[in-house]
Formats: C-alpha cells, structure tokens, sequence
C-alpha cells in the first residue's frame, strides 16, 4: 500500500484537533492492544486506512458516533486481513469470535499477522481453517445404574428403631431433656 | 528364591488357582496376628482399668465407663499395633505381599483418562498440576495413552470464565488440544462423586483406566505410568491407591502436619498394607481404578432417609471401595509408590471447615455397616472413618462419666484408693500406645542417615518432633471439641454447606477473626475447669492436659495460620530438595482482575468463551428476552446490577455475550456507563501478569 507521508499527516492532524475523533482513535488503539497487536507500521496503516473510511462514513451518516464508525471500520479491516483464516462457511455474526479464536491460539508464536512478513504457509492456513475449539471429546456414553441399597434383617430393626427415636434427636430440646434425663437416672443407680 | 524375587514370584502367582490358597493363608495369618496383638493389648487395659475402677466397687457409671474405654483403647491399640507392624516390616527392608512387586517398566501402558474434578478451585493451582503431570508424561515420552478432564462444577461466574482461558492457554502452551479437556457442569449435581459419575456416563467407554486426581493433587508421570503398569500386569485389581505425600505448605500448621505426615505414615502405610493386601480403601484421590467394574458395580445407591445421615452420599469413597470389594475386585494400596503428593488446609480453621464436611459425609456409612453384602475388612475400613469422628464425642463422654464419679466420690467422702501399681502400669501403656508411633519413626528414621539428612539432620528432625507433639497436644482437645459439635449436629439434623476447600498457603486467621470464631471453646474451657475445680482441685489437674488446648484455643487458631514461624524446624525431604515435578513452574498467561468483566471485554477472553459456548439451535422468545433483559441492564447498570446467577445465564449465551463485546467496545463513553469506559482502559498497553 502506497500513502503519502503528507497524507497521512494530515488525517493523523485532523484526528487529533477533533475531541470526537481523538476519542474514537484512543478507543480503536485500546482495542488493538487488547487484541495484543504490536504498535507497528502495519497496525498504524489499518488505523489509518480505517479512519479515512469512517471519516468518509461520518460526512453520509452524521449522527453515527465517531467511535462507532471507526470501530465498524476497523472491525471491517482486521475481517479483511483476517479472514483468510477462517473457513468461508462461517457465520458473519460469529466471524470475529472466530477470527480472534485464531489470533489466540497463534499469538505465542506469530506475533504479527496483520503484516505481509509473517505471511503464513497455505498448510498453516488451512490448519487455521479447520480449527474449531471443542473443549470435550466425543461422547462415548456408559450407562450407570446406582445399586439398590439393601439392608440386612438386623439392620433394618437398627433402621426401625432409629426412626422412632428420630424425633428426639430432630428436636434440641427434646434431645437435651432426654439426655439430662438419662445422666440424672445413671447418677440416680450410682448412688 | 529369596528376597525381593521370591516376593515378585509370590504376588505374580496370586491370581493362580495353586497359590491362591498358599497367598490367602498368609493373609488370614497376618490378619489373625494384628487382630490378636490388638486384643491382647486392649485386654491388658481393660482388665487394669477395670482393676482401678473396681477398687472402689462398681456403679452404672462405672460399668459404662469401663464399655467406652473398651472401645477407645481397642482403637488406640489397632493403631500402634498397626505402626509397630509396619516398623517391622520396614525394619526388615523388605515386604514380600506387596502391589509394586509387581511393577514392570516393560509393560505396555493402556488408555487412561486423568480427571481431576474441581469446585471452585484456584485455577493456577488446579492447571499447574495438571500441567505437570503432562509435562511429565511427555518427558517420558508416554503420552499418547493419556488424556485429561478437568471436570468443573465451578459456579462463580468469574471462576468459570478464568477456568476456560486457563483451558485454552494450558492447551496452547502444551499442544495439548485433544488431549487436556475440560467439561463444566451446569447443575453440580451430587457434588464430586456426580462430578465423576457424570464423566463415567459420557465418556466412560473410551478409556480403560481412570486416574482420580483432587485439585491440590500433584502426580509425577512415573507415578500414573507405574500404576497403569501395575494395574495391567494385575487383573484382578479393581482400584490401586497410593500414598500421597503432603507438600508445598508455607504456614506453621501445614508445615507441622506436613512434617508429621512425612515422617509418621511410612509406618502406618506399611502397617496397613501388612494386614489389609487386597481388600485395600479407597481414598477419593491419587489413585487408579479400573473402569469397567467401576462403572459395573460402584455406581452409588441413595441412602434410606434424608441428609446429613441419609439421602445422596457425600464421602463416596470409601463406598467405593466396599463396592468394588463387593463385585469381587480387590483394592490395593501401593503405599511406597514414589511422586504422589497433594496439599493441606494452610490452618487450623481450614482444616475443621474441611472436617465438618468429612465428619458428615463419614457417618453417613452407618448405614453400610447395616447393608448386605459388604465385606468383612471393608466394614472394618466404614467403621474407621466412623470412628475418626465419632472417637471424639466418645471421648467426651469418657471424660464426663469420669468427672461424675469423681463429684459423686468427692460428695460422698468417699477417699480414692485406687490401686497405684495399676494406674501406673496402665498409664504408662497408654502413654506407649499414643507416643510409641512416633518413637518408632523416630528410631526408622535415625536408622537410615540419608533419609535423616534429608529432615534437616537429627537435631531438627527431633526437635521437630518433641514440637510437633507439643502442637498435637495442644490441638487435639480442640479437634475433640469440634468433632463432637459436628457430630451431634449430623445427628440432630444439621447438614454442612459444601464450601470451597480453600488449599493454597495463604496467611491463617487475624486475632479478631480467631477470637471470633473460636472464642465459645475457652470460655467452655474455664467453665469446665471450675466445674473440675469444684468437684476437686486432683480432678482439675488430672483434666488440665485436656482443658489447656481449649484455653489456648484462639492463640493456637492464630499462631498456626502464620508463616514465618520456626522455619528451621519440620523441614521434610521435598521441602530440603523438592522433586522437579514440585519446583517447576509455568505461569498462566491470565489477566489480573475480575473474570467476568474480562470475558465481555477481552478479545480472546470473549472469543474463548463464546467459542465452547454450545450453540443453541432453538432459542425461545422467552430466553431471548430474558437474556436480553440481563445484558441489557450490564450495559446500562454495570456488573454489580447483576447476581451470580444473571451472570451465569448471561454467560451461557455465546452469541448475547460476542454482542455485548462489540456494544461496548462501539459506544463513545458519554453514552454508557462509566464502570465501562473505566474498565475499557486498563487494556491500553496492559502487560499481562502471570497467575
């Protein structure tokens, strides 16, 4: 891509003497960051390139936002430079998450795709194509059936009898008056 | 043949129909032999406690109290016995009834899956450890028969969103994609054993083999190869457990039980495997089972009644193993398998919280000593969980028909003449029974000078341990206090909260948290000792051993949770020269700050989340709505608007949350709430910090 550096210096100025644009270039520039692209001339050109749009954009549609209109076209940039990493079947809604999945998982090794550099291999690509993110395997379904629990004769008179007594131990005062009781009946034989 | 072969030939042969009977008569002889011991020393204190008590002639009170010691001596008596066996054994160098006789480097290793269920974990801890066991599976270059689940039933929204990104990073730092999975349940139904019993139904046929690791769990890859091994060249084994060792505390109460654990369990190991062999216990962790008979026969029944004592079981595993036990299989204990290890509560208050829960979950199998077809040794296995609980009030009672006695002898003016030779004698045994253990590691350790370097030498190790029983000392009347309130909530009632364990080091309890939580125990102490001092001054000294932990309770609380304090003391050998697998650390590339807030903001957050959301192929008005309703009032209102819940519906749907990203990340700052504008700035330039 071929721009004049007085070009560019003009938009890069009448970016900066605009409140509204200044505010639309910080939040652009935030979210390259977030997206961990290198501040270099290639992340600088797809800026630019993309404010020429939405500036473009701002004198048809003039009560969109300025950082609306930037973000768009720059969402639109990265789509572009992106897009051949993902499969062409893919959604337009899901896309970006698609696009970012792959900027993700190539990010400790490809520092910069959006420069011609780091072009990648067309194995690469197609690879990068196929990748869907699937954090489980395959279902290889078991059926488990829990085991009937069977109590022996003494057990279930155990179980019998505990239930009976069960209202003394649900109710605290009860409880306690009956091991009062208990305790003064043993003192009471021990004497 | 003699030695080490001969056991190898012994334990091979034992599947065979020739020496089946030879292996399971040395078994009944070794059983026998442990079962006679404990009951010649638990009958020698009875008969003198009996002596004391009858020298005074008997009561009710008396009668009872004789029948409570019975039982708390026979089970203090099991557990020296127990020890001095496995200090026998290990005296002798050599056990010929062992699982790792077994083990063959040259066998062929077979599909296994590592799971690793989590509840809110601390992701770093739960994804490093994982990451270990990986890496050193791949440095054995035994990989390609693993796979590993993080199986979450995490509920914190921010938890789960680090959790995922923790996924997607280890897998890239690994190339672990396809191989390290991670599944989130929605609804955690049955807590940690529907965590597993969810993994067995969807993909228990893939593997033949499971490793069950707990969040703190750490596990070389020779140790999960070996076990593999082990379970390969012994068919009958259903489930091998190994003996974790405990690791990576920085707090004075870690450390002591680190030490303890370290320098102790080698005893009881042996000991247990002495007599145990193939009718082993399951332990819930750091141990293999095999999957086709789990899925067979352990699936778990629901208790007669309802919670705590009925209803769904909370300690599965030892249930497990009875099962497993039931169908047939056997249970092993690989207990000198080295590079198994997990963590410990970092202080006293950790380590109850983790009790209450153990308490209730250990009482509920009652109800299996009740059951049909549940083994002999594995309703011995039941009724020692049980009584690691239940000892506790038992023993309070002990103490209380004592004191009544006491006050009845005192206001009667009865003068106690007990027999003196045999209070003596009986003291001293007891004495033999609860340090013993401790005197015989002491002496296997001074006989082995390497291992004792590697405890810091022999000043250390036995100033540690004349500490460390200082400590245990002091702390046991408080476990005794806590264990018995727990206890007799489960039975009127009362169910636990299942909490979080919390696991890494972190700093103990302030003073006015400590005061807080455990002021009720001095204030019973100085109430019990006026009582004693009332009844008389010879009782108050008789209980002040007992009392002095419940007087010292908030300062033992506090102290114990710190770092820093007698650092040159309870050195083990990880802490000296920690194992690779120990020392290593990758660092998550995770950002700092709310989770939550990252998944709507962050490119690859959001991107990573909404990729695994599953895509909903029919979505109703009223869930459209609904979800709309949510992100709608993040926008305007900012994460706080939003509960837990609305923050995990509002998760759950990929596209709703993608869109929400692109919303905030458009509108100028003037048009949204100010949290967002905020929040979008700290991704300028932000370096990203380990985790």
């Amino acid at each position: 891509m071929a721009i004049s550096p007085e070009y560019l210096g003009l938009l890069r100025a009448s970016i900066s003497s605009s409140p509204e644009w200044k505010q639309a270039w910080e939040r652009t520039n935030d979210y390259l960051d977030a997206l961990r692209v290198p501040a270099d001339l290639e992340r600088e050109l797809l800026l630019l390139t993309s404010f020429e749009r939405a500036i473009a954009r701002k004198r048809k549609e003039p009560s969109i936002s300025a950082t609306e209109l930037a973000f768009d076209e720059a969402q639109k940039a990265l789509d572009a430079t992106l897009g051949d990493l993902i499969s062409a079947k893919v959604p337009a809604d899901r896309r970006s998450v698609e696009e970012r999945v792959r900027l993700y998982l190539m990010q400790p090794t490809q520092n910069s795709v959006l420069s011609p550099r780091n072009r990648l291999s067309n194995d690469v690509l197609e690879a990068l194509r196929e990748v869907r993110l699937e954090a489980v395997p395959r279902l290889q379904q078991a059926a488990i059936m829990p085991r009937p629990f069977v109590l022996h004769t003494a057990g279930e008179r155990l179980a019998a009898v505990a239930g009976k007594f069960s209202l003394f131990g649900s109710n605290r005062i009860l409880a306690w008056l009956l091991g009062l009781c208990l305790v003064g009946l043993l003192i009471y034989m021990s004497l | 043949m003699s030695g080490p072969g001969r056991s190898v030939r012994l334990v091979e042969l034992v599947g065979s129909t020739r020496l089946g009977e030879v292996f399971k008569r040395k078994v009944r002889q070794r059983r026998w032999g442990v079962t006679l011991v404990t009951l010649g020393v638990a009958a020698i204190g009875l008969w003198l406690f009996s002596d004391i008590l009858g020298s005074t002639g008997w009561s009710p009170i008396k009668v009872l109290e004789l029948a409570v010691f019975s039982l708390l001596f026979t089970t203090l008596s099991f557990g020296f016995t127990q020890a001095f066996v496995g200090f026998l054994v290990l005296a002798e160098g050599h056990e010929p009834l062992k699982i790792t006789n077994t083990l063959d480097d040259h066998t062929p290793l077979a599909s296994t899956a590592v799971v690793m269920p989590v509840f809110n974990e601390d992701v770093s801890t739960v994804f490093g450890n994982i990451r270990t066991l990986y890496r050193s599976l791949q440095n054995r270059g035994e990989l390609e028969t693993f796979e590993f689940y993080i199986l979450s039933d995490s509920t914190l929204p921010e938890r789960l969103v680090e959790e995922e990104l923790a996924w997607a990073d280890l897998c890239r730092q690994t190339n672990g994609f396809g191989r390290i999975h991670y599944r989130r349940r929605k609804v955690p139904v049955n807590r940690k054993s529907g965590n597993i019993a969810d993994f067995c139904r969807r993909w228990g046929h893939r593997h033949r083999y499971m490793v069950v690791l707990d969040a703190d769990s750490i596990m070389t890859g020779d140790s999960v190869s070996s076990l593999v091994r082990l379970m390969e060249v012994n068919p009958r084994a259903g489930i091998i457990q190994t003996m974790p060792k405990l690791v990576g505390s920085e707090t004075l109460f870690g450390r002591i039980q680190q030490f303890a654990s370290r320098l102790y369990s080698p005893l009881f190991a042996a000991g247990l495997n002495y007599w145990q062999q193939g009718a082993g216990n399951y332990w819930g962790h750091n141990a293999i089972i095999r999957m086709s008979p789990f899925l067979a026969s352990c699936s778990l029944p629901v208790l007669p009644g309802r919670e705590p004592l009925g209803g769904r079981i909370l300690s599965h595993d030892f249930v497990e193993a009875a099962l497993m036990r039931d169908a047939g299989w056997e249970v092993w204990f690989a207990y000198d398998l080295e590079g198994s290890y997990e963590g410990l509560p970092p202080n006293l208050t950790e380590y109850i919280k983790r009790d209450r829960r153990w308490a209730q979950g250990n009482l509920q199998h009652v109800w299996f000593l009740l059951a049909e077809r549940v083994k002999p040794i594995s309703r011995l296995h039941l009724i020692q969980g049980i009584l690691a609980y239940s000892s506790a009030p038992i023993l309070v009672l002990f103490v209380c028909l004592g004191g009544i006695q006491a006050a009845l002898d005192h206001f009667r003016g009865h003068v106690s003449t007990i027999p003196l030779a045999s209070a003596v004698v009986l003291a001293l045994l007891t004495l033999l029974l609860l340090f013993g253990p401790k005197c015989l590691s002491l002496l296997h350790l001074f006989s082995r000078p390497d291992l004792l370097r590697r405890f810091g030498g022999p000043k250390r190790a036995l100033a540690g341990v004349i500490m460390e029983t200082l400590f245990s000392i002091l702390t046991a009347p408080l476990l005794v206090w806590f264990h018995t309130r727990f206890v007799l909530r489960n039975i009127a009632g009362q169910k636990v909260v299942w909490n979080t364990q919390t696991r890494i080091s972190e700093a103990g309890p302030g003073w006015i948290q400590a005061l807080r939580e455990y002021w009720p125990v001095p204030v019973a102490g100085i109430l019990f000792g006026l009582l004693a001092w009332w009844i008389s001054p010879l009782y108050l000294l008789w209980l002040t051993p007992l009392l002095l932990g419940l007087w010292l309770a908030i300062p033992i609380a506090q102290l114990s949770g710190r770092s820093g304090i007698l650092r040159s003391l309870f050195q083990t050998p990880e802490e000296i020269d920690p194992p690779r697998e120990l020392s290593k650390s990758e660092p998550l590339q995770l950002r700092a700050g709310d989770q939550f807030v990252h998944a709507v903001l962050d490119p690859f957050y959001n991107a990573i989340h909404v990729a695994l959301q599953r895509r909903r192929t029919v979505r109703t008005p009223e869930l459209s709505e609904h979800v709309g309703g949510l992100a709608d009032k993040l926008f305007r209102e900012g994460p706080a608007a939003l509960t837990a819940e609305e923050k995990r519906a509002l998760l759950s749907d990929g596209p709703a949350v993608a869109a929400l990203h692109t919303l905030i990340w458009r509108t100028p700052a003037e048009k949204m709430n100010p949290f967002w504008s905020d929040a979008l700035r700290v991704y300028r330039n932000e370096r990203l910090v380990p985790a």
